[in-house]
């Protein structure tokens, strides 16, 4: 109870709780978006796509056994590299199509929207753990990421039904992972596996 | 020549004419060979050609093949062909074959081919030939082809290692076009299909790593192109085709300048190519004087393009040419113009209203432009709520960016305003620029532009003088009326003055007899305006008619003669009442020249009389000249003349109305109507006008001035309808009605009484004297000496006790009471009861059917007493069973019960259980259960009737059902007891006897008895 009553720990729930309602809303319009680009781009819905590269997957072993931080961790990753694939579907978007299809782009827009706010609210999570989180620049001077390749239109489209549905699957991962980190820590405190994260 | 070689061939000069070769080898001796060649056998095959290059363009699938000609080697001028083979696959199968025609300079020249595949290049190895044909006429020997060149070879992709995917890639194409798509996988993968947008197509083999498909006149695709999906076993490869229009020839190319800095062109850009994005059609304007060239940007979704290119400085003319390009193809279209002849300045901005009176303003505004070349035309729209819309032009010199100026006169004074302006070009219009904004402005006040029009009576005391004014139009007013001054003047003397404030239209000015010149002047906040003036004096008027008139059309017409000595004009003056107000006066003037005049108002109802007085104006004062009294519409009277029976004769009648009030005549009388005719008073009773009586009359009464008729020839002490109607000419009032009964004539009721009196005094003195005559023969005829007993009514016995009237008992021979038995023949072998049967009632159902009356004729009948009747009611038979107890009273239900108890009678229990009791036949029956001879059933054809179905079925009821021995005890209260002279009533018809139903099987006597007034 008495963490349950500690300032952090209200904030970090109403964070968690605001967070799970971001997700929910982020699922519902991803599929609702990856309805309409499938239709729109004229591919199958049931088409098999390869893992998007730069996007760590959603389905993860042990997933129960990882810490609290690392699961924001992930999120934000993965959330960052949504931002950036997202940004440049909604470029190649404008490229390929201009002034046609503006409700795509549109929703597309919105959902980029949503992503950026959703990562930032992963780093106010961070925060909030006191952990420190990571810069994309120096992520990607660390990792030195290769200038994306040119790819086909064909290849384009795929890319894009696969980052919207593993962006799908990453918002019911992050419900879940949120759900996790809101449950009280009856020790600590603090969420389940934080105090032990590195 | 010697030449020495260690080949087996060898080139030697071509002779002039022939020539002896002799091939020695050195070493032996039989190695020597000689022969002569001739000129014309030797044969020309040139060398073979040699392929320079072959270059492929894979986004348009064309290959670019380069060689020389060696044509050093020749002499100027000669021909050549060349022969191109193009192969395909690993099989290298013959695509095509061209002939390439050149001419040989004397020098060595590159040639270049381009063919274009249809299939695309990467699907799979293209190999290029090439042989050459050298006509050199002057050699007289054959002439040959060269050799073949080495292949030169494009290698598809198919034979690149790891190389897959689907070719051409992401293509645009136009509409109607033929494309292939080739799939190229590895060696090891499996093509499960490849499909064309939702459409799936057959696959070419091309080589083991390539597979194509072919489309065949390709529709346009959607705005993210058509996937061409090639579905490996393991994965996914594909294309985006995207097929449209080349672009369309702009339409309506039209170019103006708003302000002389920039030109702006605007195009229809015609069908859409069906492309977007980077695909989409661009647009470029070309100015061909300047030789500039400017990038339109304009948006694929309006349809109206725009695109702006600079005014050149000491520029005026332009030759445009718009191109238009998209990646399947291109198109144009010019316009040359004279940009000072195409101006369509800015829409006016800030407009402003300075200087402001009562019927003048300025106007200011700016034209964001250059204009100082041309002159502006500018048009000011104005609108005020009492005015149409009117439009004023003004010719303005154009300027810099500059603010312009107009000012706008004749206006009305106090009067709200909306102004708006546009502009063009004044001496070449091309068009308006659009309307700025709208200002509103209320000019300011100025006095009433004139004095009221007024008139004045006198009161009927003469004591004082009534001022009456009208208003004046909204155009003269000038502002807000806030009162009017009235002032009497008698020379330059002010007798009297009064401000009489707004909305007052008149006012009473105390004259006593003298007369004076009456002023009125309308004030507004601006000032007063001009008097009005009008004398008080009225001249005496003689000779004054009263003329009728009623409107035609719209108003009233008066007409009057021409007063030459009426200087200044006529006045017509009337009067309008409504309802219990005082009745407000108007007029009208009319100059000297006029002699009639049409009265118009709106307040002029139908059916209302007005009167309207003509004055004439002379320059000492008015003089009455005539009286018209009018009507707008004339009405049916609204209602009839009373009127009165004043006496009554026997044959006729005096009839007195009176007058009806002028204000429900609604119109010029022109007369009455009586009808009368014969006729009752009745509520009920229809007008006589619309009853359609033959004997209704009518008298017309056109005399105005008779107020009595009398109705001669009437009937004597009869009544008669009278109906009273006024009309005028437009219709009939209602009619008032009386009933009048004339007076009886007293000779005719004399006459009518004496009459009849007389005839039977004369009857009664005739009847007499025959009487006395006849009195022998009506002696014997109705009193003889010895009566005959059967004329006797004394003694006559009661036909039928039971109908027969109870108070003529006295006559009855009581205590024996005759009636008829029927005596019938009993059967010897009939049980006793048959006797008691047979005394029955029911036994005279054997009786014809024809009743009582053939009882007397067909059967021997011998009197006995009946009990009296009231006892056997009270006294049931079977309480007595002697012989007067066979007669037998039975009911309704006596027809069904046994008059017997069951208990009393076993025998006939069985019929008693099926709930009725045949009177006669109950034995019979009976006996039947026993044994039922012939002659018994003889018995049962012939006597009464029979159960109309087996006991049996009536044993069926419940104990309790009205079928049970209560239930039939209960039923006899039904129907009133009757002598056996009423059987018949209780017999079934014959019919019924012959061919009895079942019909009560499992019914209830209830049932029966509840149908029973329903049969």
């Amino acid at each position: 109870m008495a963490a349950a009553d500690s300032p952090s720990a209200a904030l970090r729930r109403d964070l968690c709780t605001r967070g799970i309602r971001l997700a929910g809303k982020m699922r519902a319009d991803v599929l609702d978006l990856l309805d309409a680009y499938v239709e729109q781009q004229g591919l199958d819905a049931s088409a098999s796509v390869a893992a998007v590269e730069g996007v760590p997957l959603a389905a993860v072993e042990r997933w129960d056994e990882q810490t609290g931080t690392q699961r924001l961790l992930q999120n934000l990753a993965a959330y960052r590299a949504f931002r950036a694939l997202l940004a440049q579907m909604l470029e190649e978007q404008r490229e390929q199509l201009g002034e046609a299809e503006a409700g795509l782009g549109r929703a597309l827009a919105a959902l980029l929207l949503q992503v950026s706010a959703f990562a930032y609210h992963l780093e106010e999570l961070l925060r909030l753990e006191s952990r420190g989180v990571p810069g994309e620049e120096e992520e990607e001077e660390e990792d030195g990421p290769p200038p994306p390749p040119r790819l086909s239109l064909f290849e384009q489209k795929l890319r894009g039904l696969g980052v919207l549905r593993e962006l799908a699957q990453w918002a019911v991962r992050s419900v879940r992972d949120l759900r996790q980190l809101a449950k009280p820590s009856p020790a600590t405190g603090a969420a389940p596996g934080l105090a032990e994260s590195p | 020549m010697c030449f020495e070689t260690k080949e087996r061939r060898m080139k030697i000069p071509i002779p002039e004419s022939s020539i002896t070769v002799t091939i020695k080898s050195s070493g032996t001796a039989f190695a020597t060979k000689e022969f002569v060649i001739h000129q014309k056998d030797i044969s020309f095959a040139p060398d073979t050609p040699h392929i320079l290059s072959l270059m492929p363009n894979f986004r348009t699938s064309t290959l670019n093949l380069k060689w020389s000609d060696n044509g050093s080697d020749f002499p100027y001028g000669l021909d050549a062909l060349w022969q191109i083979q193009i192969l395909r696959k690993e099989a290298m199968e013959v695509v095509t074959q061209v002939t390439y025609y050149s001419k040989l300079t004397h020098e060595d020249v590159i040639l270049s081919w381009n063919w274009t595949s249809d299939m695309p290049l990467e699907c799979t190895s293209h190999y290029v030939k090439i042989r050459r044909y050298i006509n050199a006429t002057q050699f007289l020997g054959p002439k040959d082809w060269s050799d073949w060149s080495p292949e030169k070879v494009i290698p598809g992709k198919d034979t690149e290692p790891g190389e897959s995917g689907v070719f051409p890639l992401d293509p645009v194409v136009a509409v109607g076009s033929d494309l292939t798509f080739c799939c190229v996988h590895e060696e090891d993968q499996r093509i499960t299909n490849m499909t064309y947008g939702s459409k799936s197509y057959k696959m070419m083999r091309l080589s083991s790593r390539s597979h194509a498909i072919r489309v065949l006149n390709a529709s346009v695709s959607n705005s993210s192109g058509t996937n061409v999906v090639c579905r490996l076993e393991n994965g996914l490869e594909g294309s985006v085709a995207f097929v449209g229009y080349a672009p369309d020839s702009p339409q309506n190319l039209s170019c103006e300048t708003p302000n002389f800095l920039i030109i702006k062109c605007t195009w229809k850009p015609g069908r859409p190519s069906g492309l977007y994005g980077d695909r989409r059609t661009t647009y470029s304007l070309f100015e061909r004087t300047s030789g500039k060239n400017v990038s339109c940007e304009v948006s694929d979704v309006n349809k109206d393009h725009v695109c702006g290119f600079p005014v050149l400085p000491d520029q005026k003319t332009y030759d445009f040419i718009l191109g238009v390009s998209n990646p399947i193809g291109q198109a144009q279209s010019s316009l040359l113009v004279d940009i000072t002849q195409r101006v369509r300045p800015k829409t006016p901005e800030k407009l402003t209203v300075t200087g402001n009176n009562s019927t003048s303003i300025q106007l200011r505004w700016f034209i964001n432009g250059s204009f100082a070349e041309i002159r502006l035309l500018c048009q000011i729209e104005i609108t005020s709520s009492h005015s149409d819309r009117k439009l004023h032009n003004v010719s303005v010199p154009g300027r810099k960016f500059s603010t312009y100026t107009a000012e706008l006169n004749a206006l009305h004074p106090d009067t709200k305003y909306q102004f708006r302006v546009r502009c063009s070009a004044a001496d070449h219009f091309w068009r308006w620029s659009d309307w700025s904004r709208g200002v509103e402005q209320t000019t300011s006040e100025a006095p009433p532009a004139r004095g009221p029009d007024i008139w004045r009576e006198r009161s009927p005391s003469g004591e004082s003088l009534r001022v009456f004014w009208k208003p004046l139009s909204l155009s003269e007013t000038n502002g807000k009326i806030v009162s009017h001054e009235v002032s009497c003047h008698q020379l330059e003397t002010v007798l009297e003055r009064k401000t009489v404030p707004e909305p007052s239209n008149s006012t009473e000015i105390k004259l006593g007899k003298s007369d004076c010149e009456i002023r009125v002047v309308a004030r507004n906040g601006a000032g007063s305006s001009p008097p009005s003036r009008i004398t008080s004096v009225e001249l005496p008027s003689d000779n004054v008619t009263t003329d009728q008139a009623v409107a035609m059309g719209n108003g009233i017409n008066i007409s009057w003669d021409s007063y030459p000595n009426m200087t200044c004009g006529y006045i017509v003056k009337w009067c309008h009442s409504s309802g219990s107000e005082p009745c407000s006066v108007d007029w009208q003037k009319f100059p000297s020249n006029t002699t009639n005049a049409v009265i118009k108002s709106a307040l002029f109802k139908p059916g209302v009389r007005y009167n309207f007085f003509l004055y004439g104006c002379k320059s000492v004062g008015y003089q009455l000249l005539k009286n018209v009294t009018g009507y707008m519409k004339e009405l049916p009277p609204k209602t009839a003349p009373n009127f009165i029976v004043e006496e009554t004769s026997s044959d006729s009648i005096l009839v007195k109305w009176e007058d009806i009030p002028i204000d429900e005549c609604r119109g010029f009388l022109k007369g009455y109507l009586l009808s009368f005719a014969k006729g009752e008073k009745d509520v009920l009773k229809p007008r006589l006008s619309e009853s359609g009586n033959p004997e209704l009359k009518v008298n017309n009464i056109t005399d105005l001035t008779k107020k009595s008729m009398k109705i001669l020839d009437l009937q004597g002490k009869t009544s008669y309808q009278l109906e009273l109607q006024a009309y005028t000419a437009g219709g009939l009032s209602p009619p008032n009605s009386l009933y009048v009964v004339t007076k009886e004539d007293s000779v005719g009721l004399i006459i009518a009484i004496l009459i009849p009196v007389a005839v039977v005094v004369l009857l009664g003195v005739l009847a007499s004297i025959f009487c006395y005559r006849k009195r022998e023969w009506i002696k014997e005829t109705f009193y003889p000496e010895i009566p005959n007993p059967e004329n006797s009514k004394a003694l006559q016995f009661q036909r039928n006790i039971c109908e027969g009237n109870k108070t003529l008992k006295t006559l009855e021979m009581n205590p024996c009471t005759p009636n008829s038995v029927e005596v019938v023949e009993t059967q010897p072998t009939a049980p006793k009861i048959a006797d008691t049967e047979m005394m029955s009632p029911a036994a005279e159902t054997t009786v014809p059917e024809d009743g009582s009356d053939s009882e007397m004729e067909n059967h021997v009948v011998v009197s006995y007493c009946p009990p009296i009747i009231e006892e056997e009611i009270s006294n049931p038979p079977t309480d007595e069973p002697g012989g007067s107890s066979q007669v037998v009273y039975i009911d309704i239900q006596s027809m069904y019960q046994p008059q017997i108890k069951p208990e009393e009678e076993p025998e006939i229990d069985l019929v008693t259980a099926a709930g009725y009791k045949p009177q006669m036949q109950l034995s019979i029956s009976a006996l039947k259960i026993e044994g039922h001879s012939p002659v018994e059933e003889e018995l049962d054809k012939t006597a009464g009737y029979r159960p109309q179905t087996n006991t049996n079925a009536w044993n069926m009821g419940t104990p309790d059902s009205p079928g049970s021995v209560e239930s039939n005890n209960e039923n006899a209260s039904f129907g009133s007891p009757c002598s056996i002279n009423s059987r018949q009533f209780l017999l079934p018809p014959k019919d019924d006897e012959d061919s009895p139903k079942p019909i009560n099987t499992g019914w209830s006597f209830t049932h029966f008895f509840q149908n029973k007034p329903n049969d």
